[in-house]
């Protein structure tokens, strides 16, 4: 057998041992990490108690009008007065807003950072404000404006868009670079600058991966959205922060219960908008029904 | 489609002037060597040869896309790595370039603005623009799909907007690389009538790659033809032979 024949052998089985070293190595780095596993034999026993004497059943007064502000709503409409109406509401608004704002504000830097529409130096210092802005998660980009403008929405808003900028930007960047080349290829020859090859060629080319990348953004937000106000900065936190403080928790399990089902709704909706801008945008489009059964039970 | 030559640049000297010109992707290996080569205002020249050639890279060179290894490159007074003004060079890749989600109007409008819009700014269409675009397609017989996105059109229709897009341009050279292909032989006879037809009434040239020789020489009024040989790798002057039909 020959020695480059030997090598190759070596290479294939080395190709797919891969990813059961990484998991043995995983194992090893975990085990590393914990220095008694026995206090996993308690936490069953822990979490039925937490579930049984805190958590359950939940406290639904949260959809219930507040004392004050009185009320002036229909009766049958009354739950937009609850906090959790009021909180969820903020939330959606501040995911909403910093969605469009980060977008508007990302798109520029994408196409800066763009390594096929531009000179390297100019595409890496975009990426680097880009990784700057990604590089805090958004609670601590919530907890430095509420720190700079005080409490309330508006720090929320402030820190979404800043990390909407960050992240989205570089979903952006790749998928620019992603694109087909052709298109640019052809304008270069036809000698478009670059801001008419960016509005003209590139947008338009990557249009659905921005407008499906924007609406999983805007979900994403959402769900984080919920998080930020555990620091002050608006939103559903804000109460759900307040209850975990006096240690009520079978109202925060309702808050949760309430957000799994919103998440889960929007996430819903913007599987169905996304499949509006996807390549094979001309397939049959999902019914509202398939979106929500699975496959097995539809064909039942 | 009629040409009007007060409306583009025509050039008196060659539009295109390569000299002593090594093409290829590594400095190492060049993959044509070109001593000499002009082409003139109205007429059409066809390159042909073998897949791999270097063909494609040729055309890509011409259009400023690939630098040469060496030698001079000039196309309409810009001389290479200086690049010929906004609109001047039409180009009709052998893959299209076509934006698959926007309308047959959206592309060709592209090429339209590069022709008639000079500013570097302009995003919005000119009227002018709009009445090339509307002359170019309905030249490839497209005015029916106006709006039909590219991703729904057949292989050979894409083929005719990416033309139209560069006849609405209305160049001083179109460079085309295998525009022909995909197509009926009706619809291939409406293309290159138009082409054929722009380029002689309005001064310009095209610069079209194929492989078909038969094809190639019905068409052009040069051939040029890239053969790499089994002995040298490269064109020479010996293996490079340039027919006059």
């Amino acid at each position: 057998m020959k020695f480059n024949e030997i090598l190759s052998i070596r290479g294939n089985f080395l190709i797919k041992a891969t990813p059961f070293l990484i998991f043995i190595s995983s194992i090893v780095v975990f085990n590393g990490m914990v220095d008694d596993w026995g206090r996993l034999s308690g936490s069953i026993d822990n979490l039925f108690v937490f579930i049984r004497e805190s958590l359950w059943p939940p406290d639904w007064s949260v959809i219930e009008p507040q004392a004050y502000p009185i009320c002036t709503a229909y009766p049958l409409i009354d739950f937009t007065c609850s906090t959790a109406w009021i909180g969820l509401l903020e939330t959606l608004k501040i995911a909403f807003v910093s969605t469009v704002f980060g977008m508007i504000l990302s798109l520029p830097i994408s196409l800066l950072a763009a390594r096929n529409l531009n000179p390297w130096w100019l595409s890496y210092s975009s990426r680097f404000i880009l990784a700057a802005f990604r590089s805090l998660p958004s609670i601590i980009w919530a907890i430095f404006f509420v720190i700079l403008v005080g409490f309330g929405p508006l720090s929320g808003v402030l820190a979404m868009t800043v990390y909407t900028i960050g992240y989205l930007g570089k979903l952006q960047y790749e998928a620019i670079e992603g694109m087909n080349k052709t298109p640019l290829y052809a304008a270069e020859a036809m000698g478009l600058s670059r801001f008419e090859t960016a509005f003209q060629v590139v947008i338009p080319e990557s249009a659905n991966d921005l407008i499906s990348q924007a609406i999983f953004m805007f979900e994403y937000n959402f769900r984080h959205g919920t998080v930020i106000g555990i620091v002050g900065a608006g939103g559903i936190g804000y109460y759900i922060n307040l209850y975990l403080k006096f240690l009520q928790y079978d109202k925060v399990i309702a808050y949760l219960i309430i957000i799994f089902i919103v998440v889960l709704l929007i996430d819903m909706i913007s599987i169905f908008a996304r499949s509006f801008f996807t390549e094979e945008g001309d397939m049959p489009k999902p019914s509202w029904f398939h979106v929500i059964l699975p496959a097995s039970m539809i064909k039942k | 489609m009629t040409g009007d030559s007060k409306e583009i640049e025509v050039y008196r000297n060659p539009i295109v002037r390569l000299l002593d010109v090594e093409i290829g992707y590594k400095k190492t290996e060049p993959l044509v060597k070109i001593p000499n080569l002009e082409i003139f205002p109205g007429e059409i020249v066809a390159i042909a040869g073998p897949s791999g050639v270097g063909k494609t890279t040729l055309l890509r060179t011409i259009a400023g896309l690939v630098r040469p290894i060496s030698g001079s490159v000039e196309v309409c007074g810009a001389v290479s790595p200086s690049k010929p003004s906004k609109g001047i060079l039409g180009y009709v890749p052998q893959r299209l370039g076509l934006i698959r989600h926007t309308s047959v109007m959206h592309n060709v409008m592209i090429g339209a603005n590069a022709g008639h819009n000079k500013s570097l700014w302009s995003i919005l269409p000119s009227s002018l623009a709009k009445k090339y675009a509307s002359e170019a397609i309905n030249s490839m017989g497209l005015s029916d799909k106006l709006r039909e996105p590219i991703r729904r059109l057949s292989g050979g229709q894409q083929r005719r907007v990416a033309t139209a897009r560069t006849l609405a341009q209305r160049p001083s050279l179109i460079m085309a690389d295998e525009f022909l292909s995909e197509l009926d032989e009706d619809t291939m006879d409406m293309v290159l009538t138009a082409v054929t037809q722009y380029v002689r009434q309005s001064g310009a040239a095209l610069l079209v790659v194929e492989h078909d020789v038969s094809r190639a020489k019905s068409m052009a009024d040069r051939l040029l033809v890239i053969d790499d040989g089994r002995v040298n790798p490269f064109i020479t002057e010996a293996t490079a032979m340039e027919v006059k039909i």
